[in-house]
Parts: structure tokens; sequence; C-alpha cells
């Protein structure tokens, strides 16, 4: 399996930067995830790497190889196509075959390496179908197959679960994943769904506007985002961020809620912001309501999403924070609910960089 | 009238407080208004010659014959069947129809792979290689016979023959005065291949534009050369437009190529380019008049014609099937 490196890949259109200079290294065997919202460069950066895409400036290798001008075809990759590009005149047999007849493998080894993915994937009943005649995760299926069957270096999926209906999804999200730790292939995945890429992945490279903004492990990406944009995204409902000014160890929100910064937060608090603007940020589960709880607000809206219950709670200064409280709790709207935050889930950002500060 | 449009008109009558008589014509009414005089016109010239010519085949009526049709039974079909010089026609117009149509069909290929992607120009070129198609067929074969001629025509000049009496006399069938079979059967083919080939281009372009791009890119992916695209990809894909091609142009070599041999050697020399258009014609409007005769002989090519596009769509069918 592969390294994937890309060294200052950009991709213009004319005068559209469609993908800003980045940097990137994927280990061999390393699940990654482009997550982005539409038209962020994640999907161009990933048929750059195939090559289906031409880079602007900038260079990627594979396993150490300079691959930046090489045709697809040279590349010894494979691409799952998010509408799955089946070819639609040939049985799901001859698709998988494809790749193998196009190498002039010959017709023993060809029948060999069908079975092989075809026992993997457990499509034996599929094969004499034609993609008209599939259901969108059964196509998926055979164009799993299909990228399976000429064990390339890497994988690359573009939205692979993306046509795909709700209930589908998350079944094959568990086939792909366990596909990759039985094969241990390296995998480039590109979504815009964050809970594939929390569950998929071993690294998640957050891109927006065309810019990396921040890549790290799943829980890097969730609890330590590396800006706002970042903060905001990842989470739904994302990061509470509320704009407070800072002073003497005490965070001041908006209005009477103060909050005492911790000890170990003061020296890089001191280093990090240019004035007394602070953005303060945590997560819906890093508030816990207690009656003594120094913070205080007033229930907008509550939401019981089955688990747990998410309180919309007004703080003055009409900043609305998302607490996520227990589902046995009522809290009338209307009534005020005292919290705390817990110290080790508390961020930090410049408001005028926007970026966290640790 | 049904009730539905009782309660229509109920309803239009309410709307409107002064009744207006056009708004009591029902949806039905109106909808045969708009039929009838299609419907009469085209009993009138379609419907009503197809039946009178199949009742006529069985007669032996003349047109200039001022003598009412008598019922000859099969008489006419048997002469057709037995008539040696028939074979030879239907065999003229089975290599007309071969040659022809298997050219188009390779050149406009060609062409359609040549200008399926833009470049500077290709509008304008695609335009200019659509241009035989839009011409009057006679008006084609008039040209072509200027251009054939000879001692003046062009085509010969372009070849390089400056002499007359070393070259090829296309539509006379000689080369350099020696008679030479099958020139003018070749020389009607080229021009109905020029003629026609722009027309089976745009069909198979209009294929070739509707592949989409992902199933290039999957064969990349796949690492197909170009070669092993064209073959598993681009051609079975274009198939069924292909067939289409196929049908339209078998159909029009079988019948409408009358207008150009007609326009180019009437059938001659002799009889080395009469096409069975041409034989149909000359018995119903020359000579003889033989109307009778003239229905069966066309109510034949009719039936054969009918026969070849049911195999085609057949053929066509079981390949949509699969898509």
């Amino acid at each position: 399996m592969a390294t994937i490196k890309l060294r200052q890949v950009e991709k213009r259109f004319g005068e559209f930067q469609a993908v800003k200079p980045m940097d990137l290294t994927i280990d061999s065997g390393e699940f990654v995830v482009f997550l982005g919202p539409s038209g962020c460069g994640k999907t161009t950066t990933l048929r750059m790497i195939s090559g289906l895409e031409s880079v602007s400036t900038g260079d990627i290798f594979l396993d150490n190889r300079k691959v930046t001008w090489l045709r697809p075809s040279d590349r010894d990759i494979a691409f799952v196509f998010q509408f799955f590009a089946l070819y639609p005149h040939m049985t799901a047999r001859q698709n998988i075959a494809f790749p193998l007849q196009a190498e002039g493998e010959s017709k023993d080894e060809i029948d060999r390496r069908i079975k092989e993915v075809v026992d993997l994937l457990q499509i034996g009943h599929l094969l004499n179908f034609r993609p008209g005649k599939l259901s969108g995760g059964d196509k998926q299926r055979v164009a799993l197959a299909r990228a399976l069957v000429r064990r390339p270096a890497a994988f690359l999926m573009d939205e692979p679960l993306g046509a795909l209906d709700a209930d589908f999804r998350e079944s094959m999200r568990a086939e792909i994943k366990r596909l990759h730790l039985d094969l241990k292939a390296t995998t480039v995945y590109v979504t815009h769904d964050q809970i594939e890429a929390m569950a998929m992945s071993d690294r998640i490279v957050v891109m927006s506007n065309a810019e990396v903004q921040q890549v790290g492990t799943p829980a890097q990406v969730y609890y330590d985002p590396a800006n706002l944009f970042v903060a905001r995204f990842i989470g739904s409902p994302g990061m509470n961020l509320i704009t407070s000014q800072y002073g003497d160890g005490v965070v001041r929100l908006p209005g009477s809620n103060r909050y005492a910064v911790a000890p170990d937060w003061r020296m890089a608090l001191g280093e990090g912001l240019d004035s007394d603007d602070v953005i303060m940020g945590f997560r819906p589960e890093a508030a816990h309501i207690k009656p003594d709880g120094t913070l205080v607000g007033e229930v907008y809206a509550s939401e019981l999403y089955g688990a747990y219950t998410m309180l919309h709670v007004e703080l003055e200064g009409n900043e609305i924070i998302h607490i996520r409280s227990d589902r046995q709790m009522r809290y009338p709207i209307g009534s005020k609910v005292r919290f705390d935050l817990d110290p080790e889930m508390v961020r930090f950002f410049n408001p005028k960089t926007e970026m966290a500060i640790n | 009238m049904s009730t539905v449009i009782k309660s229509q008109t109920d309803v239009a009558k309410v709307r409107s407080a002064q009744p207006n008589p056009r708004r009591d014509l029902s949806d039905k009414a109106i909808r045969n208004i708009f039929i009838f005089p299609t419907l009469v016109l085209l009993i009138a010239i379609n419907v009503f010659p197809l039946v009178y010519s199949l009742y006529l085949s069985f007669t032996n009526y003349s047109a200039i014959a001022n003598k009412q049709p008598v019922w000859v039974g099969f008489e006419n079909f048997g002469r057709v069947l037995s008539d040696e010089r028939m074979w030879e026609i239907f065999s003229t117009t089975g290599q007309y129809v071969l040659f022809s149509v298997a050219l188009q069909l390779i050149l406009g290929f060609a062409l359609a792979m040549l200008v399926r992607d833009k470049f500077f120009g290709s509008g304008l070129v695609t335009t200019l290689i659509l241009v035989p198609m839009m011409l009057s067929p006679v008006v084609v074969g008039l040209f072509w016979k200027l251009m054939y001629n000879p001692t003046f025509g062009y085509v010969n000049y372009l070849l390089g023959f400056s002499n007359p009496s070393l070259a090829p006399d296309w539509l006379a069938s000689r080369w350099a005065g020696d008679p030479t079979p099958g020139l003018a059967l070749w020389a009607v083919i080229i021009v109905d291949v020029w003629m026609w080939t722009p027309f089976v281009m745009l069909l198979i372009l209009s294929g070739l534009k509707a592949i989409p791009d992902y199933l290039y890119e999957a064969a990349a992916i796949d690492r197909a050369s170009a070669w092993f695209q064209f073959w598993r990809i681009t051609l079975p894909q274009v198939t069924p437009l292909m067939m289409i091609a196929i049908l339209f142009r078998t159909i029009e070599a079988f019948n409408k190529s009358f207008d150009l041999v007609m326009g180019m050697t009437g059938g001659g020399p002799g009889t080395q380019t009469e096409v069975v258009a041409v034989t149909l014609y000359k018995q119903a409007f020359q000579g003889q008049w033989q109307t009778g005769r003239a229905s069966a002989l066309a109510y034949m090519v009719l039936i054969i014609i009918i026969a070849i596009s049911n195999l085609y769509i057949r053929n066509l069918n079981r390949m949509k099937e699969g898509a």
C-alpha cells in the first residue's frame, strides 16, 4: 500500500482558485477523509490525486514516485464515483471484469479475482444484472468491487454514499469501514457529511473556501478546532461561540455572566489576544445544568432528540447557545437555568484572526 | 356526453354571466375539430392510394388504357417473381444498399469522431459537412453527372486523367473505351455516400455526445487504452443510434435512391444501375403503363422493407432492454 504526498498543490480554473496551495501527507494504510461544504475544493483535490484533473502548480507523489503529470491509468489508483459510473451496457460481472480485461489478464485469472471480490463483498447474486436493474446500494457495491478487483495502491472515493438513501448509507458506511480494516488500503474519502467523516476516518482534512482549515483525528477536529470555521462546521449543532471580553483571568460575557478562566489558560490568552476581545467556545455537552451554576440563561426552546434534550438557552445580550441536557429533565420555556462549564472543554479564539488560542 | 363534461360546462356557465356559445364545445368536440382535416387528408392521399393500389395489384389495370380493371388474381405477382430480369434488379439494389449504407456508416462514424470534440471552427466544419444532405437529390444527381463527365468533368481532372480517351467514363461504365461493368453503379454509390454520410454522421454524433464523460473517466481509472475504450464503451454506447441510422438509410436506399439514379443514369447503361425503384417507375409510367404489375412489385418491395425494418427494430429493442 502506498503513501500519498501533496506538495503545494494548487488548482486554478482561469481566474478562479479552486484549491489554494496545500500540503498533505497521507500514510500508508491510512483512511483520510476530506470534509467540507460543497464547492470547497475537496473533490477537485481528490480528482487531482487521481489524475482526472490536472494540477496547476505543485507536485503529487505516490509512494515517493512523482506522479504529477502521469495519466490516471499510470498511477495505480482506484476511484469510486459518487454516481457509481458503472458501464450501463455491461452486466455487473462485465463491469468488474473490465479493469482486468483492460490489462489483458487471462480468463482464469479474471475468474479467480472476480470470485475473490464477489465473496468479499457478497454480491454473487448481482453478477448477471445490468446497473439499470440494481438498487443504489448494490450499484455502489459493484462499483467498489470494480475498484477492489485491481488491487490498486490507493482508493479514492468521491462521496460514494452521497447518492444513497439515508438508511442504506449507514450500513454501507460500516461495510466500507470493514473493507478498509480488512485490506489496510490507503483510502482518501470525500464527503460533506461530518458523521461519515467522524465515523470512518483516521484523520479528517477539513476544507473550506479552497483551503485546508485543519488536519487532525476526529477527536482533535471535534474538541480542538483550529479556527472558528471548524468550530462551527463540526458538530450538530456546532460549537457555542460567544463574543466576550477578557481581562484579569475573567471572561466577561455580554450582560452580567462571568466565567473565571482556569489558571493554565491565562498565559496562553495573554499571548494569543491582541485586545480585550475574545470568542469563548464550548460544545453543547460541556455545559452542565445545576442549581448553583455560575452562568445563567433563559430557556428559549427545547428539543427532545431521544437520547437527550437539546436546550436552546438565551443568555443576556440575546446570545442563544445550545446545551445538551438529560432527557428526563423538563425545562419550561422562559424558565431560568443555571449551568457550569467543564473547564477541560472550553476553548478560546482570537476574533480578528479567527484562530484558536492554545 | 359524460357527466363529467356536463359538470364542466356547468362550471363554465356559472363562471360567465353571459353564456358564450364557444364555451359549450366539449373538449372532445374541440379535439375532433382539430383532428378532422388531417384525417381527411391522410385518408385521401395516403390510406386510399395504399388500399387502392393493393386492389390494382390483383388486376390488369393500365392507367392510360380506357378500360376498367379486370381481376387477375396473383398473375401480376407470379409474373414479377418469374421475371429473370427482376432478380438482376434486386441484386443491383442489394449491392447498392449494402455498399452505400456500409460506406456511409464507416465514413459517418469517422466524421462524427472527428467533430466530436470542440476545436477552432468545429461548428463551421460540422455545418459544411451537412450541406450535401440539404440539397435536392435530383440537383445533386445532375451536378455529379457534370462532374463525372469524361471530357470536362472535375472527377477525372482531380484524379489526374488528362486524356479523355484513356480516362474512365463513369456513368457509361467504360474505362478507356473498354466496358467496365460496375463502374456506373459505383459512381452512383459514391454520390449516395457523398450525399447521405452527413446524415449518418449527425445521428452518430448525437449518440457520441450523449455518452457521459464519467464513463471515460471510469475507463481511464480502470486503465483502459484508447482502443479498448473505443471498442468497449464508445461503440456499444452509440450502437442504438447506429442501428437507427442503418434502418433509415436502408429504407431510403431501397426506394428513395430513385431521384439520384434517375437524375444520373436513368438506370443505365443498359440496366447496370437499374435499382428496383427505377424499375417501378418504368413499369408504372413508361412504355406499357402496367399499373397493376407495378403495384404488385411495389407491394413486394414494401414487404421486403417491412421485414428488414422489423429485424432491425427487434435487434434494437433487445439492445435497449439491457441498458
